[in-house]
């Protein structure tokens, strides 16, 4: 420890700018690392969610980019002729978020209503931590409790059992809904056209819907429902059938891809951004990795005088290269640690602007995704400090410690 | 007396970038406790060489090296280090000193790697020492606001703080005026005289050559 001490103050970090330089190399590769891991994992989760809907004979709809959405020209009988004939032929997965309401709650954030139907329900294989799952039969009315299901957030100001009174706007009337389950902490939603980001339900309402549901509800709902409904069990001659209807209703133009479409499309945007993202990092990760190299055996140049001199009065090559691990380590748990607390910040920072979508919960903040990402970024730095410093170690005894270095 | 360097070397190859040099080809040495040995010979002929096998540095080279009665081959690497710490000593050029250690710092070096609780630090002979080479008034200052002739004393200092059984000096007075080369080989003699010290001189000086028991000389290798 002496020594090591002895090293770390009077030849290491007289070298400052090399510690500096070294610093901010691995900060780099580190993050490039972390961040990297963290969107292609991001991405596999949202893939292993559409991949369970993406089956054969499933549909989903897309509103033709072409398309214009003009509100006032779709009547609400033009949804909900939609929906009849919807319910006449197919079995649908109905699912829409993003509805906001004011629901007073004890961490003060903006709530989320979440509305599907039985068959998203199913597909979706919600976790629970407390509860039972959704029933979809209820009968709709205003004097009956709707079942829901809470996030974990919003469970500590309403518990299983508790009833929430509350105008949804979906409706425009006031309803009583009634916890009946708590979701898993951190469950979330992956954007079905954006993979790696994703909306997490902690502080999100699950409102069963069932066609009563939907014909009570306002346009908004409706419509935001058929944007990406899911079809089940069908063919695509007859999706063809329904994109004709949803045109002549509502006067929009809607694709229903099928399975090898939607692989088709994963693997032309996705897997290759995802290829060529990887490939980037690699070659960034690689050319950092060279240029910490190049300013270790620099640096070693300039400290090998003082090496030498370590040599000659009683240090070896085992208690140096024991300095070297150990100054390494320093400065990789210096980065693993300004990393994490990045990390733990933009994680707080949801919860500081009330960001309900985003907000997690975690040691420390932290989710498993950063968790596995910091572990992925730690065994790097294991690989990279031992390619570092056997260099280091290789070039040391490559010039000969010798009284020739002194002269 | 019985040597305690016996040293036979094949061959000693010497890399440098594509090329390679042989050198110290059939070269033997046998050295006696007390001895004091002058090496000369022209440039690149491998008088460093030598001195970095004689003092544990270098073990790449094919030969037989005994020290003190041991083949210096059966020793690990720590036990060489520990060698060269408490048996050998260097005195070098007066830039063999660390910069961002006072010249105090530099002289007790390898008492620092020797473990405080060997006890090795006498500070009557510390005292003895400094005062002998009169270098207690810059015992504070880092080595760059020293003068040659002190850096070479404050190297000379650390080379034998240990008291070592060899000193292995390699052109020790090479940039030094005639007052400080005196001063410096007189205290390498007088190590010699008081402690029985085993002194090696690697030298291109035929007149301080001249001053050692023996003058090795050495010739490029054919």
């Amino acid at each position: 420890m002496k020594l090591f001490e002895f090293f770390i103050t009077k030849i290491f970090l007289r070298k400052v700018i090399f510690s500096i330089a070294m610093i901010l190399l691995f900060f780099m590769a580190n993050y490039t690392i972390f961040t990297a891991t963290r969107l292609i994992l991001s991405t596999f989760q949202g893939y292993q969610e559409v991949k369970s809907m993406n089956q054969e004979g499933t549909y989903i709809a897309n509103l033709n980019p072409d398309s214009n959405i003009d509100m006032d020209a779709i009547a609400e009988n033009g949804t909900q002729k939609v929906y009849d004939y919807l319910n006449n032929n197919f079995k649908y997965a109905f699912y829409t978020d993003g509805f906001i309401a004011s629901l007073p709650n004890n961490d003060d954030m903006e709530i989320s209503f979440s509305y599907m139907n039985e068959e998203y329900y199913k597909l979706n294989q919600f976790e629970l931590s407390q509860g039972t799952d959704l029933n979809f039969d209820y009968q709709f009315n205003k004097d009956k409790e709707i079942p829901v299901l809470v996030g974990k957030g919003l469970s500590k100001t309403y518990p299983m059992g508790s009833t929430i009174k509350i105008e949804l706007p979906v409706l425009e009337q006031s309803m009583t809904l009634k916890v009946q389950g708590v979701l898993k902490q951190n469950a979330y939603h992956s954007n079905f056209h954006a993979l790696n980001s994703k909306n997490y339900y902690n502080f999100s309402v699950f409102l069963p819907v069932n066609q009563e549901f939907i014909t009570h509800a306002n346009i908004d709902l409706q419509l935001n429902g058929l944007m990406d409904i899911i079809i089940l069990q069908t063919t695509k001659e007859k999706v063809t059938n329904l994109s004709e209807i949803m045109q002549d209703n509502l006067g929009l133009k809607f694709n229903f891809f099928s399975q090898k479409e939607n692989f088709d499309y994963f693997n032309e945007y996705y897997l290759h951004s995802l290829k060529i993202m990887s490939i980037i990092t690699l070659i960034l990760v690689v050319i950092i990795i060279c240029h910490s190299v190049w300013n270790a055996l620099v640096s070693i140049r300039l400290m090998l005088k003082d090496f030498t001199i370590n040599l000659l009065v009683g240090l070896s090559y085992s208690k140096l290269r024991k300095i070297l691990y150990s100054y390494f380590g320093i400065l990789f748990s210096i980065n693993l640690i300004v990393i994490f607390f990045i990390t733990a910040y933009s994680r707080y920072g949801s919860w500081l602007r009330k960001d309900a979508a985003f907000v997690t919960y975690g040691l420390f903040g932290l989710i498993g995704m950063d968790w596995f990402a910091l572990l992925v970024v730690f065994l790097f730095d294991i690989i990279f400090g031992m390619i570092i410093v056997e260099i280091m170690l290789r070039k040391i005894k490559k010039i000969p410690i010798s009284l020739g270095v002194l002269q | 007396m019985t040597n305690i360097i016996d040293l036979s070397i094949r061959e000693k190859v010497y890399k440098k970038k594509k090329t390679q040099l042989s050198i110290l080809n059939n070269f033997k040495l046998e050295v006696k406790a007390g001895e004091k040995i002058a090496i000369v010979g022209e440039s690149g002929v491998g008088k460093s060489s030598l001195l970095n096998i004689i003092g544990l540095l270098d073990t790449d080279y094919s030969g037989e090296y005994t020290l003190f009665g041991s083949l210096t081959d059966n020793l690990h690497a720590s036990e060489l280090a520990q060698w060269r710490n408490q048996k050998v000593g260097f005195v070098l050029q007066e830039s063999a000193l660390i910069d961002s250690l006072t010249i105090e710092e530099n002289i007790k070096l390898p008492l620092f790697y020797a473990g405080t609780e060997k006890n090795f630090f006498e500070p009557e002979y510390f005292e003895n020492v400094i005062n002998a080479i009169e270098i207690k008034s810059i015992l504070k200052k880092k080595p760059l606001e020293c003068s040659g002739g002190e850096k070479s004393r404050a190297v000379f200092a650390r080379g034998i703080i240990m008291k070592p059984q060899i000193i292995l000096s390699d052109e020790p007075t090479a940039s030094l005026d005639v007052e400080n080369r005196e001063r410096i080989i007189n205290l390498l003699f007088k190590m010699n005289e008081e402690f029985k010290t085993t002194i090696i001189t690697v030298t291109h000086d035929l007149e301080v050559a001249n001053r050692h028991d023996k003058v090795v000389h050495l010739e490029r290798s054919k």
